[in-house]
């Protein structure tokens, strides 16, 4: 069980992925935007951050890059279905400034999850 | 109003081009010798007793007289004949000129016409392309959060259960959704750059037909005609890829299984005239790769929109209309472009033009092949 910042401006791929999350027996915190997740980040740090790329106000990039500076040891997972570009440019590019993992949307459930797993894995062996 | 009966000044000159424009003076002139000899002669051997007749004196100066008008006449004759001769041959070359003058400019206009035609598909495309992508990606979001709610609530269920069936249906209902949305958002991105590198045509054609062939029906006979040397263009083998698979499958599609497809690579220098129907080309030598197929053909109609995006004449859910539309636009960023014949019952023929590599003309050389060692043969 982790706690794990969701930050997706699409309410219904939120709400799905915050309960996909949840069922796995995560403890979720959403965030709409970058601006949100930051401001969330204020107060709290969540084992992992899972964000969108293209958002309002503060996109995925500025806030992974934001992230990485501030909580150094937080993991990032990027998800990006695309817009102007291909979305494996805007993963390529999030993975370049801090990402640990990317998917490209529909990210496959089972693979989010085993990712999350793998990842909070190494932060306990890495703290041991 | 004397000025319009002029003629211009080009065909003016062309009474100089007379043939014998001496002909009158020389008739005038030998008509008057001649009469002037036989007055001499007349004038000096008469015997002195005939003289007293007066007939006999003016019998000389008539003669004389009546030959030099006579010479004089048939003079103005030859020359009104020739003047007549020459404005009827320059009038003709008018009407000649005037003629292929009109033939010109019809061809103008026609370029022109074409021209505004392709621009405004240009247009067209780009901004389908755009708005295409756009709803593509809110779709995309709509159907992850339909995946992923039914995977949840197939959790829930038992797997037996008829409730867990109908999910699963929903599911491939939103996977094909997500299929088409795919399509959509490659066509909306086709102007990101692609890496081009020097390939080889015809050896990529050949690649493209082995891989194709066991996907087609055996009552489909492909044949590729063509030279064996080594046609290189500058390109994205996948793309190129996509290309040929479209235009093959349609062919296949409208042959209802069973025909011949021709495939003839042919190498055009950059004066060949077919090139001047694409005025938007660059100057360059292209090669033409037409595709012919024995199949159904199209009518005027069809063939007005084929390269339009979701255009499509196919059943509902058999065909996207993203093809051709796609094709079109790799043809263009390949710097070459694609042109279609038909008639119904009579088969269809797309004719593609690419650009021959020549590494120092091309706009978008990659920086890498400036040396042009590396050349994709295709797999």
């Amino acid at each position: 069980m982790a706690t794990i910042l969701l930050v997706e401006d699409d309410d219904l791929v939120r709400d799905m992925l915050a309960q996909v999350l949840e069922r796995a027996s995560h403890h979720v915190m959403n965030a709409t935007n970058g601006e949100e997740a930051a401001a969330l980040l204020k107060d709290s740090e969540p084992d992992i951050m899972v964000t969108d790329i293209i958002m309002p106000k503060k996109s995925g990039i500025t806030l992974i890059s934001e992230v990485k500076n501030k909580h150094p040891n937080m993991e990032i997972i990027a998800i990006s279905g695309g817009g102007r570009l291909d979305p494996t440019g805007y993963l390529d590019l999030s993975e370049s400034i801090g990402a640990s993992v990317s998917f490209e949307k529909p990210v496959d459930k089972a693979a989010l999850l085993m990712a999350i797993d793998l990842l909070l894995q190494g932060k306990h062996s890495s703290a041991h | 109003m004397d000025d319009q009966l002029k003629l211009p000044e080009q065909y003016s000159n062309n009474y100089k081009k007379t043939k014998k424009p001496w002909l009158p003076y020389l008739i005038a002139i030998i008509g008057s010798a001649i009469s002037l000899v036989i007055w001499y002669f007349l004038i000096y051997n008469y015997k002195s007793e005939l003289l007293v007749n007066s007939f006999y004196i003016s019998l000389p100066w008539i003669i004389l007289i009546s030959g030099v008008s006579i010479a004089c006449i048939f003079a103005i004759y030859f020359r009104l004949v020739q003047l007549i001769h020459e404005r009827s041959l320059t009038l003709k070359q008018m009407d000649a000129d005037f003629k292929k003058e009109i033939i010109e400019r019809m061809n103008a206009e026609e370029g022109k016409q074409k021209l505004e035609i392709s621009l405004l598909q240009g247009q067209k495309l780009q901004a389908i392309g755009t708005l295409a992508g756009g709803i593509a990606h809110d779709f995309n979001n709509i159907l992850y959060a339909i995946i992923g709610y039914t995977e949840m609530a197939q959790e829930d269920v038992m797997k037996e259960s008829l409730v867990y069936k109908n999910l699963g249906k929903v599911l491939d209902a939103a996977k094909r959704g997500q299929d088409l949305v795919a399509r959509i958002l490659a066509f909306g991105r086709r102007h990101i750059h692609h890496e081009f590198k020097p390939i080889h045509l015809n050896t990529i054609i050949e690649n493209i037909l082995a891989l194709l062939k066991p996907t087609i029906p055996a009552s489909v006979i492909i044949d590729l005609q063509g030279s064996k040397e080594e046609y290189i263009i500058l390109g994205d083998q996948t793309q190129l890829h996509q290309v040929i698979v479209n235009i093959i499958n349609n062919a296949v599609d409208a042959m209802e299984d069973e025909g011949i497809v021709t495939m003839r690579i042919t190498r055009l220098l950059a004066n060949n005239t077919f090139l001047s129907q694409f005025p938007d080309l660059i100057a360059n030598n292209y090669y033409k790769i037409d595709i012919h197929d024995t199949g159904r053909g199209m009518d005027q109609t069809t063939l007005e929109r084929i390269f339009e995006p979701f255009f499509t004449t196919k059943e509902v859910g058999k065909g996207t209309g993203l093809g051709l539309s796609t094709v079109h636009a790799i043809l263009k960023e390949h710097h070459g472009a694609i042109t279609v014949e038909s008639q119904l019952g009579h088969g269809t023929t797309f004719t593609l033009l690419l650009p021959e590599y020549q590494p120092d003309k091309l706009p978008n050389k990659p920086k890498e092949q400036t040396d042009g060692h590396h050349i994709t043969s295709g797999r």
